[in-house]
């Protein structure tokens, strides 16, 4: 039985439309986990190193087994917000004579197989060959390497039960972090030191075989603990659709009333971002990335090259604009028949989302203030950003969703979802980083940046002065997609 | 079998057509699918569509409702063409699958939001939904639930309301009774009747029930693999006329 239903699995990971039809989102989101793994990898070879230089006192190893335990808790704030929970197609299962226990443990087992988790090894072993094995030979670094495996059980399990207990994310999350930054708080005032106790279980656990009785218990405590779990709650309708009922929340977007119909277009935007777990969790990802200036700004690296700068600003101050301008028009997928025979002519449809979308622009734009603390320098580059992002990206945006006749599923997955995805999302970046960057890049042999910037802000200024015009020009090419974008939707996968 | 442009006369005494399609062709991939030389449909005239599967039922409502591209020739709604243009959208109501829900919202909202594509004010809309409270039956509005976790027969219901909220000139219909439960089936018929002789409503409804639809409308059309292969007024021979047509 288990066999049939992880053939099942399998083949339903290789038939997914997407796996195949795809080929160049697949390419694109495999160079991106290159990126990623030659990143962890590269991390995993210097850190005895890095670890070194900052404590030359004590040795890698102990420093490493130390935060054990914070990076259990780390990943498992990153698990309990971004892994799926597994429960596809349990229904039509569940009519088939197969026995409970089987299905249960095979809705456990299966996150285990998902090769993301493994992913964290990519930065262990270059970790283990260049800070453990040196110290403490061959046997204890397969130990290392075990360990791991185990604690990554424990972890995705441990994950799941979580998830499934509190369904609430956001308040889960709020909780996790609170005692996260409990924890780190005694640290810091040195009540109680997770770190020092971390590092003596480990660091004495790792020297005996003692090690694999502790972590297999953790491995199995976590799998019975979800089964337990199970026991109590094997229907789906007990633990997945706990909120069915919800408040209607127009009090708080009536504010909106006075915009006519292209408020209540936005307003029915914001529910659609409100009400469905994958643009929820965009909506989280992209309140993270504000904070990206904070990794490139306060370092010299980056912040003396021109070319890093503008990516920078454009990204940031784009954070809301570039997350959903992707899904723009695409996610009316779902009631695309409604909107289109509606009282809704398609000038104000064109305009809302414009409006829309400049508002996204307007907001985080504000939201990224605060980096003006940064230097006159940091003010600039924003601006010529901003006007870039509201003058050329928003239209490129625009007239982009046009194309792109994919149906979006929203209420399924969240974080790494390429579903809807195709190669035109891409294309897109040509205008919205690749010209403005290489032009700053070409100007910058000449040391002439400010000419490079002027011309910029210029792209964006005249794209802000010809609104009429240019919308029009995407109202033409959204009547001529139309039809396309009806059939497109219309396709469920 | 009857020649369909021989019974339209029987037309010609009666008020403007109010819909239009000359030449009407859709083809998919050197398939025909539908296939409609010249049809009118009056001015208050109850239309109904009947045929099995794959017929073009729904191919002819996305046309009239240019949700779908003519492979040639096109539709007139109230003397304008329908493709590529907007001014027909404040004159229909329609309702033919999902895909006319907004499924994150609750029904309250969605009424609120088509209620408003209309312009239609506050009072308005609370007027009319006390008028649809015997059709929603208690189950639809004030449950606090999304549209998404209805069931489909409460699907049906809010998607035909939100059809029927604005007034329209025109109302099209595809499939309104299936997924409906008995009481919610006689409860419909009636409402359509009732908006048929009173606000003089155009309507076009396609079933696959052929009792309901004979109750319903007063034209009767079967299309058989894109083609009208007859057009009928409803009268008490029809049904059986029907019956004996699909009884293959």
């Amino acid at each position: 039985m288990y066999k049939t239903l992880f053939k099942h699995y399998w083949l339903q990971s290789v038939r997914s439309p997407s796996y195949y039809k795809n080929l160049i989102v697949n390419i694109f989101a495999g160079l991106m986990a290159l990126y990623f793994i030659s990143i962890l990898v590269m991390l995993g070879l210097v850190l005895p190193k890095l670890l070194q230089e900052i404590a030359p006192q004590s040795n890698p190893a102990d420093i490493f087994n130390g935060s054990i335990i914070y990076a259990m808790l780390a990943l498992l704030l990153i698990r309990y917000v971004m892994q799926p929970l597994s429960r596809l197609n349990i229904e039509s299962y569940q009519v088939l004579p197969v026995k409970r226990d089987t299905l249960v443990n095979y809705l456990l087992i299966k996150p285990l197989l998902n090769p993301l988790n493994y992913l964290v090894f990519c930065f262990v072993i270059p970790f283990v060959i260049t800070g453990i094995y040196p110290t403490f030979g061959i046997v204890s670094s397969f130990r290392f390497l075990f360990i791991t495996i185990f604690l990554i059980w424990f972890n995705t399990l441990m994950a799941l039960l979580l998830k499934r207990k509190f369904s609430n994310i956001f308040i889960g999350t709020l909780a996790l972090l609170t005692i996260v930054a409990g924890l780190a708080a005694l640290e810091y005032f040195k009540i109680f030191s997770l770190f020092s106790m971390s590092q003596d279980i480990f660091g004495f656990l790792i020297q005996t075989p003692f090690v694999w009785f502790s972590v297999i218990f953790m491995s199995l405590l976590s799998f019975l603990l979800n089964k337990l779990f199970f026991a109590h709650n094997y229907y789906p309708e007990s633990f997945e659709r706990k909120s069915k009922k919800r408040e209607s929340g127009t009090q708080q977007f009536t504010f909106m009333e006075r915009f006519g119909k292209i408020g209540e277009f936005i307003t029915l935007e914001m529910k659609l971002v409100l009400r469905h777990k994958r643009t929820k969790s965009t909506l989280y990802t992209a309140l993270f990335f504000l904070l990206y200036g904070l990794i490139f700004y306060p370092n010299p690296i980056y912040n003396e090259s021109a070319g890093w700068l503008l990516f920078v600003a454009i990204f940031v101050t784009g954070t809301g604009m570039l997350m959903f301008g992707q899904w723009i028009i695409n996610w009316d997928g779902s009631h695309f028949d409604f909107l289109m025979t509606r009282n809704i002519d398609t000038h104000t449809y064109i305009r809302a989302n414009y409006t829309l979308m400049l508002a996204l622009c307007i907001v985080s734009f504000i939201a990224t203030t605060p980096y003006f603390l940064f230097g006159r320098q940091i003010i600039i580059y924003h601006l010529v950003a901003f006007v870039y992002n509201a003058g050329v990206n928003i239209y490129v945006y625009l007239f982009a969703a046009t194309l792109n006749t994919k149906r979006l599923e929203l209420s399924k997955g969240s974080s790494m979802n390429m579903q809807g995805v195709s190669y035109k999302n891409f294309l897109v970046m040509v205008p919205l980083l690749v010209i403005p960057i290489t032009l700053i890049k070409v100007f910058e042999l000449f040391s002439a940046i400010n000419i490079a910037l002027i011309i910029i802000s210029l792209f964006g200024i005249v794209g802000i002065l010809f609104r009429e015009q240019l919308l029009r020009v995407i109202e033409k090419q959204f009547l001529r997609r139309k039809y396309a974008l009806c059939k497109g939707f219309r396709k469920k996968e | 079998m009857q020649d369909y442009s021989n019974s339209s006369k029987k037309y010609t005494n009666r008020p403007f057509p109010i819909i239009t399609a000359a030449n009407l062709k859709k083809t998919y991939g050197g398939v025909t699918v539908l296939n409609i030389p010249s049809i009118h449909i009056r001015h208050g005239e109850s239309f109904g569509l009947v045929g099995n599967n794959g017929a073009g039922k729904t191919t002819f409502f996305r046309l009239i409702l240019d949700l779908i591209e003519a492979t040639t020739g096109e539709v007139q709604v109230d003397g304008n063409t329908v493709a590529h243009r907007d001014d027909w959208k404040s004159k229909v109501g329609s309702f033919l699958d999902e895909s006319f829900l907004i499924d994150f919202l609750t029904p309250e909202e969605y009424f609120d939001f088509t209620a408003k594509l209309y312009n239609k004010s506050e009072g308005d809309i609370s007027t009319f939904l006390e008028s649809m409270k015997d059709f929603f039956n208690g189950e639809i509005l004030g449950s606090g639930k999304l549209i998404r976790d209805l069931s489909k027969g409460n699907q049906k219901k809010t998607g035909i309301a939100a059809a029927l909220i604005s007034h329209p000139k025109i109302l099209i219909l595809d499939e309104p009774f299936t997924a409906l439960d008995p009481t919610s089936q006689i409860r419909l018929k009636k409402m359509l009747n009732e908006l048929k002789t009173l606000g003089n409503m155009t309507m076009l409804i396609s079933s696959h029930d052929l009792n309901h639809v004979t109750e319903v409308c007063d034209r009767i059309v079967v299309l058989e693999k894109g083609l009208i292969v007859k057009d009928i007024l409803t009268s008490e021979n029809t049904l059986k006329e029907l019956e004996s047509y699909f009884a293959v």
